[in-house]
């Protein structure tokens, strides 16, 4: 079930006074985050994100379509897994 | 031989089923078109009239239904666009696995297409040691 209209999409609240401090300071770094529940809300474009997957962090950079999304989405928890020999000839062939 | 937005040629069967035919349109869409319309769904559709097919159509272009070419045209944007952003379920479908969080150790066979083995290809250089 969607999320009721009434509240508006949520955005962690850490998350979003650390873009406030980014807007204001125009700053590009990437911002480090575990908050991959939080929804991208059009303040987040153009920034970069580093989205942790429980392992490391993901560089996501937030394009305009991303909005509606969740952090989330774009760090993958897991790795897809393929058969035989990942060698450089391997991948060319 | 009855014709309603272009190509759809439904003949025997009672109008409220004909409808459906029309890519985007199922049954409650087709129940509310005929409601607007105000005509009895069971009429067979090649029994109608040319004021009531077009009203049929008339009904349809006003209750904003998306429906065929542009519907598919829709869902081919949306399917491009999580593609392109990479999200979660773009890359699910790029790599033609379930969406929606189903298992994929067994079954997922609508999405996979039938079953292939894959032999492992060995790495030419393991015997050497170099990898």
């Amino acid at each position: 079930m969607g999320r009721s209209i009434k509240k508006g999409p949520f955005v962690e609240a850490h998350l979003f006074d650390k873009i406030a401090k980014a807007k204001e300071a125009k700053s590009k770094a990437p911002i480090k985050t575990w908050s991959r529940r939080s929804m991208i809300t059009p303040d987040f474009v153009g920034l970069t994100f580093n989205v942790h997957n429980g392992k490391v962090f993901n560089p996501v950079f937030v394009t305009e379509n991303m909005v509606g999304h969740r952090l989330g989405e774009f760090s993958l928890t897991r790795t897809f897994k393929k058969h035989g020999a990942h060698t450089a000839k391997a991948e060319a062939k | 031989m009855a014709r309603i937005i272009g190509v759809e040629i439904p003949p025997n069967k009672r109008i409220d089923i004909a409808l459906r035919y029309v890519y985007g349109i199922g049954p409650s869409n087709a129940k509310e078109i005929l409601a607007a319309a105000n005509i009895d769904p069971s009429i067979r559709a090649k029994d109608l009239t040319e004021a009531q097919l077009s009203q049929i159509v008339h009904a349809i272009q006003e209750g904003k239904y998306v429906i065929e070419g542009d519907l598919r045209r829709e869902i081919g944007l949306n399917l491009k666009r999580m593609q392109a952003i990479k999200c979660y379920r773009g890359v699910r479908h790029l790599r033609g696995l379930p969406v929606r969080g189903q298992r994929t150790q067994t079954n997922a066979r609508t999405r996979k297409g039938p079953r292939r083995t894959v032999g492992v290809q060995r790495n030419p250089n393991a015997k050497t040691g170099i990898h």
